[in-house]
């Protein structure tokens, strides 16, 4: 504990949580099963060919045996022709049992790897947009892609090994006892104090390892955090004391590492010498049994070759149990991720969704509040109406509650007070798939996937060649080059060589595909230069005509010819109007529309 | 066997990593190598004790012989038991302290390496290093000269024994054996291959998830869920086709092995077993010849293992050794310490900058071109630009995060190439945009640049000093646990303007003759921002200050201010001379002046607001 005292300076790397603690739960046990046992076609014809080959296994020294006893001894050439034939038979059964069961599991194992990587990948799809706020992306990752890799190796290697290795000391064991029974008790004598050692050592493992973990990820922390924080380090000398710093921790892993050896140095060994004990000890009494024709001269002889296949497995055993258990608590972890309240019901994310029909867009929000944390509200008693087929631009600082309201239409998140009304039926009565395919968004950072534009546009929606075609002139008119229209090439790192306004067509189209009833610009021309913005502007007119359209902007200047602007304020209505009323009043829309109005002749000015 | 040619090629390099550890850690490897050794030989003897009882009992020989024999067998056990742990403790330890020692070598040399390089390299591939790299050396030095060491021992040690025996069998249980090696070496280069086939793939699946859970807002906006299903799905089973593909080569591997084994006993049993019925061979050497056939899989498979855990050292080392060719783009001068301390004379402050142009280091790009300016000690002097004007790029300079050309820029008369770095970053208080804090407490962190302070005493007075001096006093104390508050990633978050005010204070806390602050205040509200400056013109110890801003407020009082544009300057002056110019620097107030007038109105209609109730 002296460690405690002395302060290393690393001691804010060292809180890492430690997972792999938790006992194994006995509903992921039953979960796994259930995912197991949807693979029987695997499942049972592996087990059979696991027991077929430990059958082979075990055998195969008594053959040997045979052949001595039968052919050697009587000098039977006969004899022993036929034992090796039959010698060469089993082990060709073996053989093809082996790669047949090892080949199976691993089937297995990825079948279920692919089931479960599904339905995590599914939960992910469905459960609300707030879990994702709490939640980083990095950890959720993690678990559909490593932790479920560990649960395959669990089944590859853990899982099939440890069956197979527990069938073979059994079988062993058993077929020693059959045999005979004296000379079994004493082959297996040694047996009792070896299970016992290697559940010693396998929980010292396991211990080591998690320390060796814990002190690695201490070890990785520092480092990332160093370099990113290189400069820093440098401008305060830092060199000399983090290096110090970092050598005390590099020397735990080490030393974490080195325990860990320091358990197998001493396990191996006290299997190595059990396994020279028991054979000592068949040699000795074994021998005098044979020499009084107790037992046949063969069966001593497979017994030696049986005492040492009986601890062959336990080298393995202890070892394989360790992935097991680390298999578990990735399962914990992947099911407690499955536990979390999906927003729709389950499993509605694999169908297509499709729009409300007739839709009007009549838009009423009454008394809303809303807080993303219970505590600090975003919204504060919000209520306006918008028409069908108006134009309604929101405007305000950041922060002021404009790209909220968007998250609310699109039910991301719930109001705490208050209820938004969409063609007079309460946002909650939708199903929340149809509503959002309702909506065409376009916000400022266009996010593009990896694929063709076309794939872009589309997001993978399968279309009848028609509908194809009308597409393509869509995007055409948009002034998309046909270049980028090229449905086969996939766009550089995420669109990165894209301009901004042809990141924003994409977005436009995106949006157009689904030929919404209300339209949604999230600043959507914010970083486009100005002839794009012109020709924008037009397309989205002639697209948007006569439908509800909500723009959100930063720049008034795009709004200004809206039916209806609304200020927003830190959260409340402050104004709302047409433009010359707004103006005439005076008030907060007037003040930010002068200063923009500066800012940008100051800008031409220039630029 | 080229690849053995290649790696022993690779082994006799000048800068082979794994000379170099094996040569360090020579005592270990030679008492580890000596354990396996006597491993190796020793384990030539049990069968022969077998043959040696077996043969006793068929002859007819004492009982004594027996108990010998049966002794004999328990006796080396226990010394193979010993030298297993001998070659563990031994071998295997001294690769783990030779990769504890790459990745100290590897770390020491990123801590000397300038910011360029940092810029340049991504944090994931140098961490990538540090772990995967360094353990693959680690463990071609471990495992890898284990196996490599253990086949050796076994083709030395058992083929010997076996000929002693039966000259023979020897020949036959020989026969195929050799088709180990090559079958090894063909289905290592095949899982290696399909086994990158399913990394990369791996990494693809990975990347779509990831883009998929970015992407989550857009996607459940579209309603297009089902679409990412069906594509995650199609991957999916892709995966699985290709683990499939590899499970083909990778399951096969240990069964055919042993199946090669197989062959050997069936071999044995047919002509063995005929020597046994014409009594050419003893029964004993029967059974004895039975184990040896099952030992020489081992050898034979390992030489294989051995070869690609050496080929993968091979590229991992390389890459290692490529940082470590790197050099920093800021080097120490070669004057000592203590000569330097005496040449510096009693006026600490003056900056000079003296025609200087600048490119980041590897680029084209002129940042800075033909900067002249002379800043006395006391001055305190903005810098106005728009973004990408080179203001930043000039304050970095100061600090040396990156290298100015000879002649350029002179602190205190001298050229800061001269400065021994330690001591200009000492004088240098450069406080830069990016706020970084550490995964200490508040107090180590505002500490940070007092070396001995925690050794001591660790007293608080300097601390507050800088913390009052930098205006977050107030805000440490008001933190759940006040000055041992922990701060950085897994600690408490600080709001921007607290960071950027502890920042400050860390650089305040080691009482520089020169501060600089690259837009350090941008996140603090503009009364908190007053009274920092304010406080700063009566520090102790208080000299020259550069401050870049984007805030009118931050560079109004300053005795000079200089605008920046495109990397030139483009005028200097107090603030009413270029005020009255009336040109850029005009135009910037004006429009920040418009800013302040709405931030104020704002304030007051919020304040209005407030007293009315109208804010919950």
């Amino acid at each position: 504990m002296n460690r405690a005292e002395e302060p290393s300076g690393l001691e804010g790397y060292l809180d890492i949580e430690e997972r792999d603690a938790r006992p194994v739960h006995r509903r992921t046990l039953l979960y796994l099963f259930r995912y197991i046992l949807r693979q029987r076609k695997f499942l049972f014809p592996g087990i059979f060919l696991i027991l077929v080959s430990t059958s082979a296994v075990l055998l195969e020294p008594r053959l040997l045996g045979f052949a001595i006893d039968e052919g050697m001894i009587p000098k039977s050439w006969y004899h022993l022709k036929r034992i090796a034939t039959l010698f060469f038979f089993v082990e060709c059964v073996r053989v093809s049992a082996s790669i047949g069961h090892a080949y199976l599991f691993e089937a297995l194992g990825q079948r279920v790897m692919q089931d479960l990587r599904m339905a995590l990948f599914t939960h992910l799809q469905e459960i609300p947009v707030s879990v994702y706020d709490r939640n980083p992306v990095g950890r959720l990752v993690t678990r559909v892609t490593n932790d479920v890799s560990a649960l395959a190796e669990m089944f590859s290697a853990g899982f099939v090994t440890i069956l197979g290795n527990l069938l073979t000391v059994l079988g062993i064991l058993v077929w020693l006892l059959v045999l005979n029974v004296k000379l079994g008790l004493l082959a297996a004598s040694v047996l009792p104090f070896l299970i016992l050692a290697s559940i010693y050592f396998s929980a010292k493992l396991r211990i080591a390892y998690r320390n060796a973990r814990s002190k690695l990820s201490a070890l990785n922390a520092f480092l990332a955090e160093n370099i990113l924080g290189m400069r820093v380090v440098h401008l305060f000398n830092r060199q000399g004391l983090h290096l110090r710093r970092f050598l005390r921790v590099n020397q735990w892993y080490a030393d974490a590492q080195v325990s860990s050896i320091r358990v197998y140095a001493f396990f191996q060994p006290t299997i190595t010498i059990s396994a020279g004990m028991a054979v000592g000890l068949i040699i000795w009494f074994g021998g005098r049994m044979a020499l009084s024709g107790e037992i046949k001269l063969g069966i001593l002889v497979a017994y030696f070759s049986y005492a040492l296949s009986l601890f062959q497995p336990m080298r393995e055993l202890a070892d394989k149990w360790n992935i097991f258990l680390s298999g578990m608590a990735s399962a914990e972890r992947v099911f407690s991720i499955l536990d979390w309240k999906p927003e729709f019901r389950q499993g509605d994310s694999q169908r297509a969704a499709g729009p409300i029909k007739d839709l009007r867009g009549h838009i009423v929000f009454e008394n809303v509040w809303f807080a993303y944390d219970q505590e600090h509200w975003i919204l504060r008693d919000v209520s306006f109406e918008i028409q069908p087929g108006e134009r309604v631009g929101v405007v305000g600082h950041t922060g002021a509650g404009k790209t909220t309201i968007i998250s609310l239409l699109l039910r991301f998140y719930e109001p705490q007070k208050g209820k938004i009304i969409l063609d007079g039926k309460d946002l909650r009565e939708y199903d929340k798939r149809a509503l959002r395919a309702s909506l065409g968004i376009i916000q400022q950072d266009v996010f593009l996937f990896s694929g063709s534009t076309w794939d872009n546009v589309m997001l993978w929606r399968e279309l009848s060649g028609a509908a194809h075609e009308s597409i393509d002139s869509l995007l055409t008119s948009m002034g998309l080059t046909e270049q980028l229209r090229d449905r086969t090439r996939s766009l550089q790192e995420r669109g990165s060589n894209l301009s901004m306004g042809e990141r924003q067509i994409l977005a436009f189209a995106r949006a157009s595909v689904a030929n919404p009833a209300i339209w949604i610009l999230d600043e959507a021309t914010a970083n486009v230069d100005s002839q794009s913005e012109v020709e924008l502007e037009s397309a989205l007119r002639r697209i948007s005509d006569g439908k509800t359209t909500i723009l959100i902007a930063h720049r008034l200047a795009t709004v200004r010819s809206a039916n209806q602007i609304l200020v927003f304020h830190k959260g409340a209505l402050v104004e709302s109007g047409r433009h010359v009323q707004l103006m005439k009043k005076g008030g907060l829309y007037s003040k930010l529309y002068r200063y923009q109005e500066n800012l940008e002749s100051h800008f031409s000015q220039t630029v | 066997m080229s690849s053995l040619v290649f790696a022993w090629r690779k082994f006799l390099d000048r800068n082979s990593l794994l000379r170099h550890y094996l040569w360090k850690y020579r005592k270990f490897v030679v008492i580890g190598l000596g354990s396996l050794l006597m491993v190796d030989v020793l384990e030539v003897l049990p069968p022969f004790i077998l043959k040696k009882s077996i043969d006793a009992l068929t002859e007819g020989q004492p009982l004594r012989r027996l108990a010998q024999m049966a002794f004999a067998y328990f006796g080396v056990s226990l010394l193979q038991g010993v030298g297993r742990y001998g070659w563990r403790m031994y071998l295997i330890r001294a690769s783990m302290f030779s990769g504890r020692d790459i990745r100290q070598r590897y770390t020491e040399h990123l801590f000397g390496l300038s910011a360029s390089f940092f810029d340049r390299r991504r944090i994931g591939d140098l961490m990538s290093l540090a772990t995967n790299d360094v353990e693959a050396v680690r463990m071609a030095m471990g495992a890898g000269l284990l196996t490599l060491a253990d086949a050796f021992f076994y083709f030395l040690t058992v083929p010997i024994a076996m000929y002693l025996l039966s000259p023979k069998l020897t020949l036959l249980a020989f026969v195929p054996l050799p088709f180990i090696p090559w079958f090894v070496m063909r289905n290592q280069q095949a899982v290696h291959s399909r086994f990158e086939k399913v990394q990369n793939f791996f990494s693809k699946l990975a990347a779509m998830a990831q883009e998929n859970l970015n992407g989550i807002r857009v996607i459940k906006a579209f309603a297009r869920e089902d679409a990412q299903i069906r594509r995650f799905r199609a991957a999916g089973e892709e995966f699985v086709g290709l683990n499939m593909h590899l499970a083909r080569v990778q399951t096969a591997f240990g069964p055919i092995l042993d199946f090669t084994m197989s062959m050997g006993l069936v071999l044995l049993l047919f002509i063995g077993g005929r020597g046994v019925i014409d009594g050419a061979v003893t029964l004993g050497t029967f059974v004895a010849f039975q184990r040896y056939i099952q030992k020489m899989v081992w050898p034979m498979t390992a030489l294989g293992m051995a070869l690609a855990m050496h080929q993968r050292a091979i590229a991992s080392s390389g890459r290692i050794k490529e940082i470590f060719s790197v050099q920093s783009d800021v080097p120490q001068p070669k004057i000592a310490q203590g000569e330097f301390t005496q040449t510096l004379g009693g006026a600490r402050g003056k900056v000079e900058f003296r025609k200087l142009s600048f490119s980041f280091p590897g680029t084209q790009e002129i940042v800075l071109s033909d900067v002249d300016l002379t800043i006395e000690p006391g001055e305190r002097v903005a810098f106005v630009g728009t973004i990408g004007a080179g203001k930043s790029a000039l304050l970095s300079l100061l600090p040396r995060l990156y290298p100015a050309k000879r002649g350029m820029l002179w602190v205190d008369g001298i050229d800061v190439n001269d400065w021994p770095i330690e001591e200009l970053r000492r004088q240098v208080g450069y406080v830069g945009q990016e706020v970084f804090l550490f995964s200490e407490t508040v107090t180590e962190n505002i500490a940070f640049g007092l070396h001995n302070w925690m050794a001591e005493s660790g007293q608080l007075a300097p601390i507050e000093e800088a913390t009052r001096l930098a205006a977050v006093h107030e805000d440490v104390l008001n933190l759940v646990e006040g000055y041992h508050t922990r701060l950085g990633e897994r600690g408490v978050n600080l709001s921007g303007g607290q960071k950027q005010r502890v920042t400050i204070a860390r650089a305040l806390i080691k009482q520089p003759a020169i501060l600089v602050l690259d837009d350090a205040l941008s996140s603090v509200d503009v009364q908190t921002e007053e009274k920092i400056l304010k406080s700063l013109r009566s520090r102790v110890g208080r000299n020259t200050e550069i401050i870049a801003a984007h805030r009118i407020s931050t560079v109004r009082d300053a005795d000079r201010i200089v605008v920046l544009q495109e990397g030139r300057v483009f005028e200097s002056g107090v603030h009413a001379k270029l005020m009255r110019a009336n040109g850029t620097y005009r135009k910037f107030y004006d429009e920040q002046r418009l800013k302040e007038d709405l931030d104020q109105f704002i304030q007051k209609y919020e304040e209005k607001k407030q007293s009315s109730g109208d804010f919950a």
